[in-house]
């Protein structure tokens, strides 16, 4: 038995001497990891920061390799009637910032803009190797441009709406397929599963034509949005497989336990298995919110001859592939990830631990 | 041992009911899925061009034995199986990791910082093409002006040298990571905390704890990950689609596929070389679920 003093003599240094400075280790933990992710984050998403300034950078800009990186432009005065731009010009063994006015090869002429009533200031030297001035100058104009020139709101609602119908779809008849993959004995063993994983593996591109010929032809599909919608409320291969991996991982003893209470087999899985596995059925709805958000290539195939029906993400892939502009593209890009933004953050609600019911605590 | 409750459960999981709750994929797939994916079987072995459907001849296996021969599918082939085996891993880990820190208790505005992780994963590709010219351009770019620039290192001169496009082509990998990070995050949501509050209590550490119980438990994710990954790098839009600016380049093997279907319009020969990949990466598939009864934890094994 060791005595109160020697326990305290023996102690490390390193470990907390009073409740105080305990929760004082936990907050600098905490500040520290903190600090950490915000780095990480910082790193990541730097070229982003990019494509936030540049959206708001007017053309010009990008072409200028004098100016500075972040938005701006370059100053300028009016002069009997016109816009001239300023420069810093090398006069004299001092750099003063005069109005352009007249470009020449080898001499320009120059107005200070301080003292315009002093006329016309002369300076030898080739204009195209002066420097701007420059100010910090932001322009929504790319933005509202975007907004005139598409029609935003209808596209919108044609995205929103071919997402909710196939939502509703694709997670229904996933989650019972894979409840019958996870839990049931099948014929032929895992010879159907794998024939699931074969139909994720053989490439969109080589079935392509086939599938085409198939809705376009034969069910006269084209023009509408059933080719892409009709096909989810047949599962989707790789949300059966999420799902199936989830189920697996749930112990039968709740179900037997329901069962023996009488509840059927469709009652077990929406009564017990569903409830335990309810952040890998958000995964599943977040990641189909996010393919049927950014998809093009069926909407490419069977909707170009119905432009009023397009998803937001077609229409505004042709109006970027129509039209590269950086400052444009990048506002675009933008406003295409204002909605998964808005979902993102709300889904976290859901999803996040504190409503899990994990079904244990019986 | 089987009690009879055990029999009766076993009873009532049986067959029948089984194919009836699968039967939407069944029928899915039948009506939707099976012509074509036979389609293009059949056409692998014709001489299929598009621009004339029809002087479509049937030659037997003469594709395959053009592939076996074709020196640039050997290339290409061993491409990808480098990219595969550079990429898999370090996705994996990175999303596992990325993941495990999202997950954490002590994070601040947490919802913000998930969202913000997600946020590269939904640009579409034509913006990240863009951009990254536009960042990395020698006259005007930030790479040179706010990062090469002041650490006193020579600028990026030339925008189409195989160092920047291998550099164009980690940021799209990295900025990938969204979905990967979302399953993981799923898993980890659905463990139930009283297991850690155990472990913790029989005073097992934080890398104990991640080591021996979190992975373990997210093991069935872990194994859905590789596969799809795999399947990724086989050239299919699976979880994330970006638009049409990366088609075609998952892979070298894909992109040679592509190159074949929409450069050559040989789709024959496209088909052909789709369905030899297919037979391989299935062939890595099933050894992936057979390895899987030795490390996926599944709590009942005998389904």
């Amino acid at each position: 038995m060791y005595s109160m003093t020697t326990q305290s003599a023996k102690r490390n240094w390193l470990s907390p001497h009073s409740y105080l400075s305990l929760q004082l280790w936990d907050a600098i933990g905490t500040g520290l990891f903190n600090l950490f992710i915000v780095g990480v984050l910082f790193v990541y998403l730097f070229p982003m920061l990019y494509m936030v300034a540049t959206s708001v950078m007017e053309g010009p800009q990008l072409r200028d390799r004098n100016a500075p990186a972040y938005p701006s432009q370059q100053m300028r005065i009016e002069y009997e009637g016109r816009d001239y731009l300023i420069y810093n010009v090398p006069m004299d063994g001092e750099i003063r910032q005069l109005a352009l006015v007249e470009p020449g090869r080898t001499s320009s002429q120059f107005v200070d803009p301080g003292n315009v009533e002093g006329g016309l200031i002369s300076w030898e030297g080739n204009w195209r190797q002066l420097k701007g001035v420059y100010r910090f100058y932001m322009t929504w104009g790319n933005f509202s441009m975007l907004f005139q020139a598409l029609p935003l709101s209808r596209m919108l609602q044609n995205t929103l709406t071919m997402t909710i119908i196939s939502e509703i779809g694709v997670l229904l008849s996933s989650i019972v397929v894979a409840y019958g993959f996870s839990r049931f004995p099948l014929p032929g063993g895992n010879l159907l599963f794998y024939v699931l994983i074969g139909t994720i593996l053989i490439p969109e591109k080589v079935t392509l034509i086939p599938t085409y010929f198939f809705y376009a032809r034969v069910l006269d599909w084209e023009g509408t949005w059933l080719p892409i919608l009709v096909p989810f409320f047949f599962g989707n291969a790789v949300f059966i497989f999420l799902l199936r991996q989830n189920f697996k991982s749930i112990p039968k003893d709740l179900d037997e336990a329901a069962m023996l209470d009488g509840a059927g087999p469709l009652r077990i899985l929406f009564q017990v298995i569903l409830p335990q596995s309810w952040p890998t059925v958000i995964t599943a709805s977040l990641l189909h919110f996010f393919y049927m958000w950014n998809e093009t290539r069926q909407a490419a195939l069977y909707l170009s001859i119905r432009r009023d029906l397009s998803p937001i993400s077609f229409g505004v892939q042709n109006f970027q592939s129509l039209a590269p502009i950086q400052n444009q593209l990048q506002a675009s890009a933008l406003i295409l990830m204002i909605v998964p933004v808005i979902v993102l953050l709300i889904s976290q609600r859901y999803f996040m631990r504190d409503v899990v019911v994990t079904g244990m605590e019986k | 041992m089987l009690t009879p409750s055990k029999l009766r459960f076993r009873l009532r999981y049986d067959q029948t009911f089984g194919l009836l709750l699968i039967s939407p994929w069944l029928v899915g797939l039948l009506l939707f899925k099976l012509l074509p994916i036979l389609a293009s079987l059949v056409i692998s072995f014709t001489d299929f061009q598009l621009l004339t459907p029809e002087q479509t001849n049937f030659i037997g296996f003469a594709n395959y034995i053009r592939l076996w021969k074709d020196d640039a599918v050997g290339y290409v082939l061993f491409e990808t199986i480098a990219l595969g085996i550079s990429t898999i891993p370090l996705q994996l880990v990175a999303s596992i990791f990325l993941a495990a820190l999202l997950n954490n208790p002590r994070l601040k505005s947490g919802n913000i910082m998930r969202t913000l992780f997600f946020l590269p994963s939904i640009i579409p590709g034509v913006a990240i093409f863009f951009m990254w010219f536009g960042f990395a351009d020698p006259n005007t770019g930030w790479l040179n002006k706010l990062i090469l620039g002041p650490l006193g290192l020579t600028g990026f001169s030339n925008l189409y040298s195989d160092g920047a496009i291998a550099l164009l082509f980690s940021i799209s990998s990295l900025w990938s990571i969204g979905p990967g990070m979302l399953i993981m995050l799923g898993a980890l949501q659905g463990l139930p905390p009283e297991i850690h509050e155990a472990a913790r209590v029989d005073g097992a550490g934080p890398l104990v704890r991640f080591f021996y119980i979190t992975l373990p438990l997210i093991s069935p994710a872990i194994f859905f990950s590789i596969v799809i990954n795999l399947i990724t790098i086989f050239g299919g839009v699976i979880l994330l689609d970006r638009g049409n600016v990366f088609s075609g380049s998952y892979s070298p093997y894909d992109g040679y596929v592509s190159y074949q279907l929409f450069s050559l319009l040989d789709l024959g020969y496209a088909a052909s070389l789709a369905w030899f990949f297919f037979i391989l990466v299935m062939l890595v598939v099933v050894a992936l679920f057979s390895s899987a009864r030795r490390w996926v934890y599944y709590p009942d094994r005998d389904v």
